[in-house]
């Protein structure tokens, strides 16, 4: 049996449970719904909000170096601190958080198996009191641009043999739907898909319980099922980028691709771009 | 409070407090009453546009309107600006509800606060609202 690339990233409940007090690590909770860190979280974590907190409120845009080293400091997160995210809808929010992490360079990320969901459904103690930590020095020394893709990217793509992964609904990808079932909000004018996208949703990577398939289930999912290769130069896309920074962090860190970068932009810029081509079956 | 009331209240709220505001309302949203808890299992009145399960429930009696509703704990947002709305409406007669400002969620400046993204499914609860109490004076 495979293992994954980097099993070290990937933490248990079990052992976030252990850590809760330790100094060198800091838990954070990235959830769809800006209020349920509120209603009750892990002890000792901390909230930090994917559009509030990471998103520029202006330009369609993450937040700068100098807000993003604020926000660290006052979350008590220094360089070296060992940040391990979790969050509601099979970590969905909570993959975004720590794919913007890194494209801030922050070294020692890594994820809660199962999420939110699976904590709770294993009845362990949610807290309500908002932990205070001394507040840090943090530098941000680069933009790790090497892990986003822009819409320039994605044309360069497009006809040049390397893979790109549409991991929305398989009616969103057809055309059929403009967004995700019940996801009005977030539509766009065109349906369709980007032209060679191969369509893998998101959640044939994971379990029922939120957990992410294994490593044999995913190689055969990407690998014999879609045909990707090692070495491969892998985008991925979904409607705003969250979906598919949970495909970033499967194909990166547990099957080991050098080269995947998220395409935050997705349809919802796509699908609105004068003469943008679109594939529809 | 009155919608106005509600209005001055998170005009004045920063981010935080208008999130402790939401939480409390979200906390106080009373049950969804027996009668209608079939309804909502088999799926009637869920407002479709809004990403959470809610479920609406609008009745005409005696000139004013009642509103029942359901969210789930989980969401505490959207449960708790349903339950600002069943505070603010729940008990008013139809022409109060009808003259409520259209933009509600720019006037608590929500929008602002909470982020555009999260915006469209609240929208669709509160014209819900408003469409079902239009429907339950046709009917009568």
């Amino acid at each position: 049996m495979a293992d994954y690339s980097h099993p070290d990233l990937l933490v248990s409940t079990d052992w976030v449970a252990e850590h809760t007090g330790d100094p060198g690590v800091r838990i954070v909770e990235s959830d769809e719904d800006v209020l349920l860190y509120d209603v009750g979280h892990i002890e000792g974590a901390v909230k930090v909000d994917w559009q509030t907190d990471l998103q520029d409120q202006l330009i369609r845009d993450y937040i700068d170096k100098e807000k993003f080293e604020m926000l660290m400091s006052e979350k008590g997160i220094s360089n070296d601190t060992t940040v391990v995210f979790y969050g509601d809808r099979n970590n969905w929010w909570a993959c975004y958080a720590f794919w913007v992490f890194k494209l801030f360079g922050h070294d020692k990320c890594l994820m809660m198996n199962g999420g939110r969901q699976k904590w709770v459904d294993e009845d362990r103690p949610l807290v309500k009191d908002v932990p205070e930590y001394p507040v840090t020095s943090y530098t941000v020394s680069g933009i790790d641009e090497s892990i986003r893709a822009f819409k320039d990217d994605v044309t360069a793509h497009i006809g040049s043999g390397n893979p790109l992964i549409d991991v929305r609904s398989p009616k969103e990808f057809t055309g059929e739907l403009l967004h995700m079932e019940a996801y009005p909000q977030e539509g766009a004018l065109r349906g369709g898909h980007i032209p060679g996208a191969a369509n893998v949703p998101w959640a044939t990577a994971a379990n029922e319980d939120g957990t992410f398939k294994s490593a044999d289930e995913l190689v055969s999912i990407y690998k014999d099922g879609k045909g990707l290769k090692d070495g491969d130069d892998v985008i991925a896309y979904c409607r705003i980028g969250e979906r598919s920074s949970h495909t970033w962090f499967v194909l990166t860190y547990l099957l080991g691709f050098d080269k995947v970068r998220n395409y935050d932009g997705s349809w919802t810029e796509w699908g609105n771009m004068v003469r943008a081509p679109i594939e529809k079956p | 409070m009155n919608i106005e009331e509600i209005i001055e209240e998170f005009q004045e709220a920063d981010f935080q407090e208008t999130l402790a505001m939401l939480l409390d309302y979200s906390q106080g949203l009373p049950n969804l009453p027996e009668e209608f808890v079939e309804a909502r299992d088999t799926g009637y009145n869920r407002v479709v546009e809004c990403e959470t399960p809610v479920f609406i429930f609008v009745r005409l009696k005696d000139g004013k309107v009642r509103i029942f509703a359901d969210v789930p704990e989980e969401s505490p947002t959207v449960r708790g600006f349903v339950a600002l709305l069943v505070d603010a409406f729940d008990g008013s007669t139809p022409d109060e509800i009808e003259n409520a400002p259209t933009n509600l969620i720019n006037s608590l400046g929500l929008d602002q606060k909470l982020g555009t993204r999260r915006m469209f499914g609240l929208s669709a609860v509160y014209s819900r609202i408003k469409s079902e109490v239009k429907k339950a004076e046709n009917i009568q």
